[in-house]
C-alpha cells in the first residue's frame, strides 16, 4: 500500500469515526449533566427567552469592544469564512464528500481556491502573530500552539499540493490527507470543539442575564 | 422641631449639619478601615486534614458542576477577548488577572473528575494538588468581583463570574478562604451578624435616631406592608443610612417595619462562597417577611444582598407572597408613581451602577428615575450600565488586604470613567461601592462627591409641597443641591 492508498483509504476513515464518536461523547456527555435550577422569580415572566438573542447577538461584539476586539474578530472572520468555503467549495474535497455521502454541489474555480486557501493560512499566521506579541493577552497553553498547528497543516499541505510545489505531487497529497485525518481525529480532544459549544454557552448566559432583565 | 424639617430650610439645614448625630462617610470609612485591619487575626485556622481540604474542596464542584458549568468550561478557545475586558487586568497589565486564567483549575478539576473525556485528561494530566487551591486564591478572591465584564464580550458568552463564585464554595471546603471573609464568615455563622452589630444594636441604633433626630422607626411592628432590611455597616457604623431610610418610608406615609428577627442584609455566605451560610442569612428574613404579611421586602443599599436575596436561587421567588426589591428600585418604583418629590439636584451627576444590581442584577431604570424626579443633570460614564467598570471593591474585595493594590489601582479606571463624563458628584447605591468610592477619593485627594442614593433622596425630600410657595420650593433645593 502507498502513502497515498494509506491515506486516503484507513487514515481518513479512522480519523473521521474518531472524530464523529469523540464528538458525540463529548457533546451528549455535557448535555445529558443535569441543569442547576435558579427557583428565584424572573424579572420579567416570559423575559427569559429574549436570552437566546445572545446565541446571536455574540456573533458580533457589542461597539464598546470595538478597539481591543477589532482585529481578533476581524481576522479570525476571515479565516472562518475562507476556510470552510475551501473545505466545501474546492473540486477534490466535493469529490471526497460525494464519495462518502452521495451528495455534490458545483465547485469554486480553482483561482478562487488558491486565493481562498491563502487567505485561510494568511490569516492565520495573523492570529498567531498577534497571539505571540501579546501573550499577556492570550495566555496561550501548550494545546493553543498544538492546535494552532494541527490547523495549519491541512491549510499549506493543500496549497503546497495544489501549487505543485514541495515532494512529488502524490507524496504531498498523502501528507495533505493525513493531516486533515490528524485534524479530524484531534477535534474532539481540543477547543476545536466550540464549533458545537458556543451555541449552548451563549444561550445558556443569555438565559441567566435575561432572567434578571440584562441584555448581553 | 425634627430634623427632617430642620433640613428642608435653608439656614436650619446648615446648623444641622454642624451638629450630625451620625459621623460623616468620610470618619465612617476610616473607623471601619481600622476593624477591617483587625480581622485577620480573628480568621480562624484549618481543622481538616490537608487530604479532606482537598478532597472537599473537590467534592464540591463535583456537586456543584451542572450542565451550565460544564459547557462554559469546555468553550473557552483562549482568544484573550475578555482579558482588557477586565478591571484588573486592565489595571495592571498582569497576564495572571486574566479572566480565562480564573476558571483554570476549575476546569482541571472538571477535566479529571466529571469530564466525558476524563479518561483522556487522567492519562495527560497531573492530579489536583491543595496547593494549587491554595494558588488560586489571588485569582478566586482577590482579582474577581464576580462583575460579569468579561461575560459582555467573550465570544463564547462564557459567564466567568459564575465559575468563580463555584470556585468560592470549592475554597470554603478547602479551608482556604481569605482571612477576613473567613473571620466575617466565622462570625455570621455563628452569631448571625458581622462586626459585632446584633439586634440589641438594632434597638440602640433605632433609640438613637428617634431621641436625636426625631425619627421613628417601628421595630418589630407584627404586621406592616413593607419590611426594610439595614445592614451591619448601618448598625455599626454609617447610622445615616438607616436615618435616611426611616425619613423617606415615614415621608410616604407607608406602613413599614424593621425586624430584630431579620434585619441584616450583608451575607458571608454568599461572598465567601459557603451556600449553607447564604441559606442560613436569608431564611429568617424569608419568615420573617411572611410573619409580618409584607407585601415588599426592600434590601438595604447593600450590592451583593441583592443577589443573595433577590436573585437567591435556592429561594422559590415566585411562590412567595411578596417582592423583593432594592433600595434603589423602591425608589425608583415610587419616583414614577409619581409619589416621591424631591427637591433639584444642582451641578452634573453620574451614576454608578453596582455590579450586583447592574450588569448582574438588572435595577438600571430605577435609581435613574429617582434622579431624573430631582432634576438632575445626569451624565452616563462612557462605559455605563451593563457596560459599566466595578470600582474595583465587589464581592467582598474591599476587605482584603491582600487586594489592596488590585483596588486602588483598578479604582483609576472608575476614576478616570467619572472625570471623562464631566460629572461633578456621583451616586453610588451601594455601602461596599461606596466605601470603595470612599477609600478611592482619599488616596487620590479627588474633587468629586460621592453620594448615597438613599442619603441623597432623604436630603431632597419636600415636606409638604403644597404648602411652599414656588420661590421657596426653589430655595429650598438650592440649599440642599450638591455642592462640591
Ligand atoms: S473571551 Fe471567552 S473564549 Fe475568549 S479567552 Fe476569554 S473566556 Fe475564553
Ligand atoms: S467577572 Fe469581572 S472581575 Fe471577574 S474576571 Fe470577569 S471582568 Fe474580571
Amino acid at each position: 500500500m502507498s502513502l497515498l492508498e494509506f491515506a486516503r483509504g484507513p487514515a481518513i476513515h479512522a480519523a473521521l469515526i474518531i472524530m464523529a464518536a469523540g464528538i458525540a461523547l463529548r457533546l451528549i456527555g455535557v448535555l445529558v449533566l443535569t441543569r442547576g435550577a435558579d427557583l428565584s422569580r424572573p424579572r420579567d415572566a416570559f423575559g427569559n427567552f429574549k436570552g437566546y438573542r445572545t446565541v446571536f447577538s455574540r456573533a458580533w461584539p457589542s461597539g464598546e469592544f470595538t478597539t481591543t476586539t477589532r482585529y481578533q474578530t476581524v481576522v479570525a472572520y476571515l479565516f472562518h469564512i475562507a476556510t470552510l468555503l475551501v473545505v466545501l467549495g474546492i473540486v477534490p474535497h466535493i469529490e471526497f464528500i460525494t464519495s462518502l455521502t452521495g451528495l455534490s454541489w458545483p465547485a469554486l474555480p480553482n483561482f478562487l481556491g488558491v486565493a481562498l486557501g491563502t487567505l485561510a493560512l494568511a490569516s492565520l499566521l495573523a492570529l498567531i502573530g498577534r497571539r505571540l506579541a501579546k501573550p499577556a493577552v492570550y495566555n496561550s497553553t501548550l494545546g493553543d500552539y498544538v492546535t494552532w498547528v494541527i490547523v495549519a497543516l491541512p491549510l499549506l499541505t493543500g496549497l503546497m499540493a495544489f501549487a505543485h510545489v514541495g515532494p512529488r505531487y502524490e507524496t504531498m497529497l498523502a501528507l495533505h490527507i493525513l493531516s486533515s485525518a490528524l485534524l479530524f481525529a484531534y477535534m474532539p480532544f481540543s477547543k476545536l470543539m466550540h464549533a458545537f459549544w458556543f451555541i449552548f454557552s451563549r444561550a445558556q448566559s443569555g438565559l441567566a442575564y435575561a432572567h434578571k432583565g440584562v441584555r448581553i | 422641631m425634627s430634623i427632617a424639617n430642620a433640613t428642608t430650610t435653608a439656614p436650619a439645614a446648615a446648623t444641622a449639619a454642624a451638629t450630625p448625630i451620625f459621623p460623616s462617610f468620610e470618619q465612617v470609612y476610616q473607623g471601619l478601615a481600622g476593624q477591617i485591619g483587625m480581622l485577620r487575626q480573628m480568621a480562624p485556622k484549618p481543622t481538616k486534614t490537608d487530604e479532606k481540604r482537598l478532597q472537599g474542596a473537590i467534592d464540591t464542584l463535583i456537586e456543584e458542576t451542572n450542565a451550565d458549568e460544564a459547557v462554559w468550561l469546555e468553550s473557552c478557545i483562549h482568544c484573550g477577548q475578555c482579558t482588557n475586558a477586565c478591571h484588573y487586568f486592565q489595571a495592571t497589565g498582569e497576564a495572571k488577572y486574566a479572566p480565562m486564567r480564573k476558571m483554570d483549575l476549575y476546569r482541571r478539576v472538571y477535566q479529571l473528575e466529571i469530564s466525558p473525556m476524563r479518561w483522556w485528561h487522567r492519562l495527560i494530566m497531573k492530579p489536583v494538588k491543595l496547593q494549587d487551591f491554595a494558588d488560586a486564591s489571588e485569582l478566586i478572591y482577590d482579582s474577581c468581583s464576580e462583575c460579569g465584564r468579561c461575560t459582555m464580550v467573550c465570544p463564547m458568552g462564557i459567564d466567568t463570574a459564575s465559575l468563580v463564585h463555584h470556585m468560592r464554595s470549592a475554597m470554603v471546603a478547602a479551608e482556604l478562604v481569605p482571612p477576613e471573609l473567613a473571620a466575617l464568615r466565622m462570625e455570621q455563622k455563628q452569631m448571625g451578624t458581622v462586626f459585632g452589630s446584633s439586634p440589641e444594636a438594632l434597638k440602640k441604633l433605632v433609640e438613637t435616631i428617634r431621641e436625636q433626630a426625631g425619627v421613628e422607626i417601628p421595630l418589630d411592628k407584627d404586621q406592616a406592608e413593607v419590611m426594610v432590611l439595614s445592614s451591619a455597616v448601618d448598625l455599626v457604623a454609617n447610622g445615616n443610612g438607616l436615618l435616611a431610610t426611616a425619613k423617606i418610608m415615614n415621608h410616604l406615609g407607608i406602613d413599614w417595619t424593621l425586624r430584630s428577627d431579620g434585619f441584616e442584609s450583608a451575607n458571608f455566605g454568599l461572598l465567601s462562597g459557603d451556600m449553607s451560610l447564604w441559606k442560613q442569612q436569608a431564611d429568617p428574613i424569608i419568615a420573617a417577611a411572611q410573619k409580618v404579611g409584607a407585601k415588599t421586602l426592600v434590601i438595604a443599599e447593600c450590592g451583593h444582598a441583592y443577589p443573595a436575596l433577590r436573585w437567591n436561587p435556592m429561594v422559590s421567588g415566585g411562590e412567595l407572597p411578596f417582592e423583593m426589591m432594592y433600595m434603589s428600585e423602591f425608589l425608583g418604583k415610587q419616583a414614577k408613581a409619581g409619589k416621591l418629590h424631591l427637591t433639584p439636584f444642582e451641578g452634573k451627576v453620574t451614576f454608578h451602577d453596582p455590579c450586583k444590581t447592574g450588569r448582574r442584577g438588572g435595577a438600571f431604570d430605577e435609581p435613574r428615575a429617582v434622579l431624573a424626579e430631582m432634576d438632575a443633570d445626569l451624565v452616563e460614564m462612557p462605559a455605563n450600565k451593563e457596560y459599566n467598570w466595578c470600582c474595583g471593591g465587589g464581592a467582598g474585595i474591599f476587605l482584603l488586604e491582600d487586594a489592596t493594590r488590585l483596588r486602588d489601582e483598578s479604582f483609576k479606571i472608575k476614576m478616570r470613567e467619572v472625570n471623562e463624563s464631566g460629572a461633578e458628584s456621583v451616586v453610588v447605591s451601594c455601602a461596599s461601592c461606596r466605601l470603595n468610592f470612599e477609600s478611592g477619593r482619599q488616596k487620590n485627594h479627588w474633587d468629586k462627591k460621592v453620594h448615597s442614593l438613599v442619603e441623597l433622596v432623604a436630603d431632597h425630600l419636600i415636606d409638604d409641597p403644597a404648602s411652599l410657595p414656588s420661590s421657596n420650593r426653589q430655595a429650598a433645593g438650592e440649599a440642599q443641591g450638591a455642592r462640591p
